[in-house]
């Protein structure tokens, strides 16, 4: 017996695979997108990844869309009001001009989208606008070539009064004359109606539309001092100064219809930013009623703050912001703390307070380098630290030939961490200790047979003086004692170096000030 | 009448269920623990130790054993730089972290590393995230192989991205082989020889397993230029908008990719690799390579063998359903389990959960599948895991086979092109009936040959849970 496969059991079976067949944007999106953006439209993974379903990003000009298939989309990106940095990889050279349209016609008109559909030839001309993009593009790129087509605010006979002024408050503008006076006609509240970057304030008022009666959300995100007023109540207010990210939320109950809705906004210096957002009864999504949409300044990453365990030191290994990408970011109990290069075999950052931040690097795909999260960082140098005293006996080279080796670093108890490093013969041990509060103690110890004599950078391009007694002070916050058999001393340019001796200890303690 | 053939194949079909064959069990994670599992190492006295994402690595004891609530997990180390490679030597855990290569020593037996020995650093990094090292467990010399991604997968702004190095236990660091893009786990067969897969995107037509015979070049040629920091030959100058297999006529150093993946019909992001070295412990795969996907959350199956002198062979689908997106997998030979770590962070999967851990026992039962698939002169040779029905199996009827291959570009990808249909003109079953020769028509050299069979039965009635294999033609046998 012989049975042949009818044409509609082979389409079941997926035999049919003819790039002319009609597309099914559904099964399309499952394929290649729904591992990330989700089946239903709204991220996965709980919404780590963002959502398609009410995305203006989604449901502008159609353009839009296609170039992020088309070529990616790389860097942060704010949806709805929160920040995704994360890497879309593009797809034009994957996927045909008719799978493209299929999946962004589903895509437009699924999970409450209402967009128009997408042909081939749409897909087609946007290709054709951007031949020669070899990269993905960032969102801000894209933003200037096809603007996010954001829907109604809800604020209608909208104005805005800006007013200057140095307050450490928000003032009572009642009291204050207006500057300047504008209709606002996007319905949006901006900074940019504030005239100034620094010292000054702005009242809005407006009309707010309720569609039905309910319980209405409002949030409210300013740099620095603001705060909402709806139908006579004051729903929440910020009255400390401070950066984007610091959101508070207040709620109201309200009608059907309109009601009068003030906004003050005072800026004292620096980064000024505001953004307004509300929600209805029943409703998921925030609404925006500015034109920033979220923490603006903020971060798009979480707190996760790392701190040493009672008694033990922390290790982070990661990108810190200020050193190489080798880092060994060591916090020691007591509060201070230091960024060891690896590239570069020393410590290239010191600092008191916080240790480092988790957040960014654990977030998302872990993009850039990370500050440490405390203060009074000093970058003591920025260049391998090992170098032959021929080699640097005027200035510190930039890029010393001694060839030196990274070896590891083990903790002879768990508050104190050594480095190990080899170098023509010598081997360093370079150990760490949480000395009195603001100090902090390190101890050299030096073996082998160097085949030459060998220097230590300690500290560069700071402003180091000698203040005796093997004191130097490395700029106003920072001092640092040297006990060594062979004294350390100061080059040529400024650099401060100690001479390596087999067969020695050298001590040396930083103290804050 | 078309109504009830279409039931039948349907509910023939779904019948062949994983847990019939395959158990898959989550491994319970310390509590309150962000556990994305980049490694994982097979330690003595049944211990297991995985790496996280973050940086922590702990050890499990119980992750064998039947009942898995009662699994305990202590912490033995922090503070590592995304390690994506772990094994166990000598007493000692030894890594592959972003920066290099460790040994982690615990010198006064408290159970926490208390050394973190640097055995290379030979490689550099900008800083970029997408700089991933992932590191084997040690060859037959001892040494690590340690494939390096390029700068944010499409640059090479530090030294050695986009090759593979070896990294001997005396820390000498051997620049192996160039043409590495986006790897996702590295690992070898049972012949030692070692293969990563390198993923979807620039010079990379779909995502694939590739075999780094030494002084070989992988296709992508954005790190060529790091040959001069050893005094190496330069690597291929590959043309754009080509083809592999025009490339490796003219470059003999090009090594094909052994098994191409084709993009979204297997996997979107092939991960770890772990050979079957048992004899039968988890079913008949004896020698075959498991490999970890990222975006579909399985695990595909994969037989190999070497025509000319390169490697090619055929992809499977085989294990579905992970909880997140698979990154390491490692297999035990003695206990026959395959385990199973991952994290949806930064790159989605069809699993739900953040991250996972979780091990795949065989129940004992076969399915009925394609064992190996062989390439011929004429055609290929298709073994069975059981005896087939000689009627359906001896019918050309019963197959399908098309073909494609990809582009060899700098773009990202590539769509499927150079389409074939090819003919079955001839099914022989052999006396055993556990194989078929397929004769076909219209063979194509480089190209991927999709073999569909939903018509074949087994003898005892049973169609093929997976009837389906992607079979990368490099050579034709002579």
């Amino acid at each position: 017996m012989s049975f042949s496969i009818s044409p509609r059991i082979a389409c079941l079976l997926g035999l049919a695979t003819s790039p002319l067949a009609a597309q099914d944007g559904g099964q399309l999106y499952t394929t290649h997108c729904s591992a990330c953006h989700a089946i239903d439209g709204q991220g996965a993974t709980a919404g780590t990844f963002p959502p398609l379903a009410g995305s203006p990003w989604v449901n502008s000009e159609a353009a839009l869309a296609i170039q992020i298939v088309l070529h990616g989309l790389d860097g942060p990106v704010e949806v709805q009001g929160k920040t995704y940095n994360l890497a879309m990889p593009p797809q034009g050279a994957v996927l045909a001009d008719p799978e493209i349209a299929a999946i962004l016609s589903y895509t437009r008109s699924s999970w409450g989208n209402r967009s128009s559909v997408v042909s081939p030839a749409d897909v087609a001309a946007a290709r054709k606008a951007s031949t020669g993009r070899t990269k993905p593009w960032t969102a801000p790129e894209l933003l200037k070539l096809h603007p996010l087509v954001i829907e109604k605010s809800a604020l209608t006979n909208l104005t805005s009064q800006a007013y200057f002024g140095e307050w450490s408050d928000l003032p009572d503008f009642t009291q204050l004359k207006a500057e300047n006076i504008e209709e606002e006609n996007s319905g949006l509240i901006s900074v940019r109606h504030g005239l100034r970057n620094d010292h000054f304030g702005v009242v809005w008022l407006a009309e707010f539309n309720a569609p039905e009666d309910g319980e209405y959300l409002f949030r409210l995100d300013c740099d620095d001092f603001g705060r909402v007023i709806v139908n006579g109540t004051s729903l929440m207010e910020i009255r400390e100064i401070g950066p984007m990210g610091r959101a508070k939320e207040g709620r109201i109950t309200l009608t059907k219809g309109k009601h009068p809705i003030r906004i003050e906004y005072a800026e004292v210096a620096g980064d000024q930013g505001i953004a307004l957002a509300w929600k209805g009864p029943g409703m998921e999504r925030w609404k925006p009623l500015s034109d920033l949409t979220s923490g603006g300044g903020g971060n798009p990453w979480p707190n996760i703050p790392i701190i040493p365990p009672t008694g033990e030191a922390v290790v982070y290994r990661n990108f810190i912001e200020g050193t190489t990408p080798r880092a060994i970011g060591i916090g020691l109990p007591g509060g201070v703390s230091f960024a060891w290069s690896a590239d570069h075999f020393a410590p290239e950052l010191v600092w008191t307070g916080l240790f480092m931040d988790g957040g960014r690097h654990w977030t998302d795909r872990g993009v850039g380098n990370d500050p440490p999260a405390g203060e009074r960082i000093i970058k003591l140098a920025n260049a391998p630290a090992l170098a032959t005293a021929a080699e640097a006996s005027e200035r510190w080279p930039d890029r010393p030939t001694l060839a030196a080796r990274f070896r590891g670093y083990r903790f002879e108890s768990p508050e104190i961490p050594t480095f190990s490093i080899e170098a023509a013969g010598l081997k360093l041990l370079d150990r760490y200790q949480a000395g009195a509060p603001d100090t902090l103690d390190r101890t050299l110890r030096m073996t082998g047979r160097p085949s030459e004599p060998l220097l230590l950078l300690l500290a560069r391009e700071l402003p180091i003086t000698a203040t005796g007694d093997g004191r130097f002070s490395l700029g106003d916050r920072l001092a640092v004692e040297v006990r060594s058999p062979k004294p350390a001393r100061l080059l040529g340019d400024g650099s401060l170096v100690l001479p390596l001796e087999a067969g020695t200890t050298a001590e040396i303690r930083y103290l804050w000030r | 009448m078309r109504a009830l053939a279409t039931f039948i194949l349907t509910a023939g079909l779904s019948a062949a269920n994983q847990a019939d064959y395959y158990l898959r069990e989550e491994i319970p994670l310390p509590p309150g623990e962000v556990m994305e599992i980049g490694s994982i190492a097979l330690m003595p006295g049944k211990k297991l130790a995985v790496t996280t994402r973050r940086g922590d690595l702990w050890i499990a004891t119980g992750a064998y054993d039947d009942d898995l609530s009662k699994v305990r997990w202590s912490k033995f180390a922090h503070g590592l730089h995304e390690p994506l490679g772990m094994f166990w030597k000598d007493d000692s855990l030894w890594l592959t972290q972003r920066p290099e290569v460790s040994r982690l020593h615990d010198r006064n037996g408290d159970g926490k590393a208390d050394e973190f020995e640097t055995i290379s650093d030979g490689w550099g990094s900008r800083g970029d995230y997408h700089e991933y090292a992932f590191g084997s467990e040690p060859d037959r010399d001892g040494n690590v192989w340690v494939a390096l991604c390029l700068t944010g997968s499409f640059t090479a702004d530090a030294d050695w991205r986009g090759w593979c190095v070896r990294v001997t236990s005396q820390g000498e660091m051997i620049p192996t082989c160039s043409g590495i893009r986006s790897p996702g786990g590295i690992g070898f067969n049972s012949e030692g020889d070692c293969f990563y897969t390198d993923n979807q995107g620039i010079w990379n037509g779909s995502s694939s397993l590739k075999w780094l015979k030494p002084g070989s070049f992988q296709g992508c040629p954005v790190g060529n230029k790091f040959h001069e920091l050893a005094k190496l030959p330069a690597p291929p100058a590959v043309s754009d908008k080509s083809r592999i297999l025009a490339e490796r006529k003219k470059h003999p150093d090009f090594i094909p990719p052994a098994v191409i993946f084709p993009h979204a019909r297997i996997g979107q992001s092939p991960t770890g690799i772990a050979c079957d070295t048992s004899a039968g412990a988890f079913g008949p795969w004896r020698d075959q390579l498991y490999v970890a996907e990222q975006t579909h959350s399985q695990v595909q199956r994969v037989c190999l063998e070497k025509v000319n002198g390169i490697y090619q062979g055929a992809v499977f689908h085989f294990l579905d359903g992970f909880e997140a997106g698979l990154i390491p997998i490692r297999f035990d030979p003695k206990a026959g389990l395959l385990f199973a770590g991952g994290s949806n962070r930064g790159w989605g999967s069809r699993g739900s959960k953040p991250f996972t851990l979780e091990r795949v026992r065989w129940t004992g039962r076969t399915p009925f599948e394609i064992k190996t698939m062989s390439a011929r002169r004429d055609g290929f040779i298709l073994e069975f895991t059981s005896p087939v029905d000689p009627t359906s199996a001896g019918d050309p009827a019963s197959y399908s086979m098309d073909a494609w291959t990809y582009i060899h570009q700098a773009d990202y990808g590539s769509p499927e092109v150079d389409q074939a249909t090819l003919k079955v003109t001839a099914a022989t079953v052999s006396p055993d009936q556990l194989k078929v020769h397929l004769t076909i028509d219209g063979l194509v050299q480089g190209h991927v040959h999709h073999l569909k069979a939903p018509g074949v039965r087994s003898s005892a009635t049973a169609p093929l849970w997976h009837p389906e294999a992607f079979y990368t033609l490099n050579e034709i046998p002579r």
